[in-house]
């Protein structure tokens, strides 16, 4: 059967800038993906999605119904010359504009089975790959820069690029900027300062039962990163995650990666354009 | 349960006790009828696994591994089988579930199991030659493509060779590009 190549209507090809940009923000915040599991590697990507590291502070939603309904596809795993028809069908079940990202030593070249006669030496042999994410396996932090690089590149992008050859993109390319990772790493967050209460001797009065308690007290909210500077979640000292979160309220941009260094990604026209 | 054997089939079979159990070697004439004298005998219900090992210009090793439930004893079942001409009856008359691992066997070693009611390709893709877990099997991988793990220079083939080079391992003297 004859099928018209995949394409966007002409809407989405030839709407202004400003528009287009919109479009791609709400791509990138969105992206419905598809855990295609494989081998030892989907461990750490179902790390990257439960609650320590929690990819969908970044806008990925995992557990999608299903390839039609996902938006990006994680491969990670050894992928055998077996599954490969089934990689690529369920890609190509895929609605676009779809993404890829090759999570892990095997999919990106075959790994330790570099010498196999079974395994497919890269999953990019048969669906292209946007992100590719080295490691054996990938650390969750590896699989979280992995999808800000996806984020950036979709930002930039301009679909009419994507289908035809031609276009100007959106935005330019990000810079390459030196982005290590204990940035991506997720600082103890504190409690939200209470408001103060109208009398200023309730703190004083809980604190005052404490030699006599046999139990310590909680200490206030505020004081808990200097009350354990050696848990094993802290930053490296030094980078400038690291005492952020107190100066910030209830929202903390910071946790998001790609925001650590450099506030303005959203804004309209980068300072180059 | 060596004397069992010995019983059974005399100086027709080889015993010996390994790590996990007794091992029985049996010819391959002998091969349904001990793996049944083992089920029946035996009460080695529990079939785990068969598998085959190449052992050279001595053959191929088929080797069934049969447990017990009820007296919680492992036995090993060996035959060996001629490499020219490798073929063993099927023992899915006596374990239903031996039909996917005589399957595996055929088509990773070549061993054909007389008998089997659907003795055709299990694991590998469709198209695929050779029998890969023969040692004379070459991966063309390593012909095609060096080492990937170099970490110093001169090691798989980046920079100025150390030494002479060495053919990878398996790969014969008229393959690849520096053949």
């Amino acid at each position: 059967m004859d099928l018209p190549p995949p394409g966007i209507g002409p809407l989405s090809r030839l709407a202004p800038k400003p528009i287009k940009f919109v479009l791609n923000w709400g791509r990138r915040y969105s992206l419905w993906v598809f855990n295609f599991g494989l081998a030892c590697c989907a461990i750490e990507f179902i790390a990257t999605s439960m609650s320590r590291h929690d990819f969908i502070r970044l806008g990925v939603i995992p557990f999608a119904p299903g390839p039609r309904q996902a938006d990006l596809m994680v491969v990670s795993g050894t992928v055998s010359d077996k599954m490969a028809p089934a990689v690529r069908r369920l890609y190509e079940q895929m609605p676009e504009p779809k993404y890829v990202i090759s999570f892990g030593a095997c999919s990106n070249c075959g790994g330790p089975y570099w010498d196999s006669y079974c395994v497919t030496k890269g999953v990019d042999q048969i669906i292209p790959v946007d992100v590719y994410v080295p490691g054996c396996p990938p650390r969750p932090e590896a699989l979280l820069h992995g999808i800000v690089h996806l984020q950036e590149k979709i930002a930039a992008e301009s679909l009419g690029d994507r289908y035809t050859g031609t276009g100007e993109p959106v935005a330019p390319p990000p810079p390459p900027r030196p982005l290590s990772a204990t940035v991506l790493r997720r600082p103890i967050q504190p409690p939200p300062e209470a408001e103060p209460l109208s009398t200023e001797a309730a703190t004083p009065l809980v604190l005052d039962a404490a030699p006599g308690a046999s139990t310590q007290p909680m200490p206030p909210a505020g004081d808990a990163p200097q009350a354990s500077p050696n848990a094993a979640t802290q930053p490296v000292p030094g980078t400038d995650a690291s005492g952020r979160s107190t100066t910030r309220g209830d929202h903390d941009p910071s946790i998001i990666p790609g925001l650590v260094d450099d506030e303005d990604d959203d804004q309209i026209g980068r300072s180059s354009s | 349960m060596k004397p069992a054997w010995v019983e059974r089939f005399g100086d027709e079979v080889s015993t010996e006790e390994t790590h996990g159990g007794l091992a029985v070697g049996v010819p391959p004439e002998l091969w349904v009828e001990a793996v049944t004298f083992a089920r029946d005998e035996l009460a080695c219900g529990f079939f785990d696994w068969l598998t085959g090992v190449d052992e050279l210009e001595m053959g191929f090793a088929v080797v069934a591994h049969l447990y017990s439930l009820e007296r919680r004893h492992h036995l090993l079942v060996r035959t060996r089988v001629p490499r020219e001409d490798p073929r063993l009856p099927t023992v899915t008359g006596v374990y239903r579930g031996a039909g996917w691992h005589e399957r595996e066997t055929f088509e990773m070693f070549g061993v054909v199991f007389e008998g089997h009611p659907n003795l055709i390709p299990l694991l590998l893709p469709d198209g695929f030659e050779g029998r890969p877990l023969r040692k004379d099997f070459v991966l063309a991988a390593r012909v095609a493509k060096p080492w990937p793990g170099a970490k110093e220079p001169g090691e798989s083939g980046h920079g100025a060779p150390s030494r002479r080079r060495v053919r990878p391992p398996g790969v014969p003297d008229d393959w690849g590009p520096h053949a």
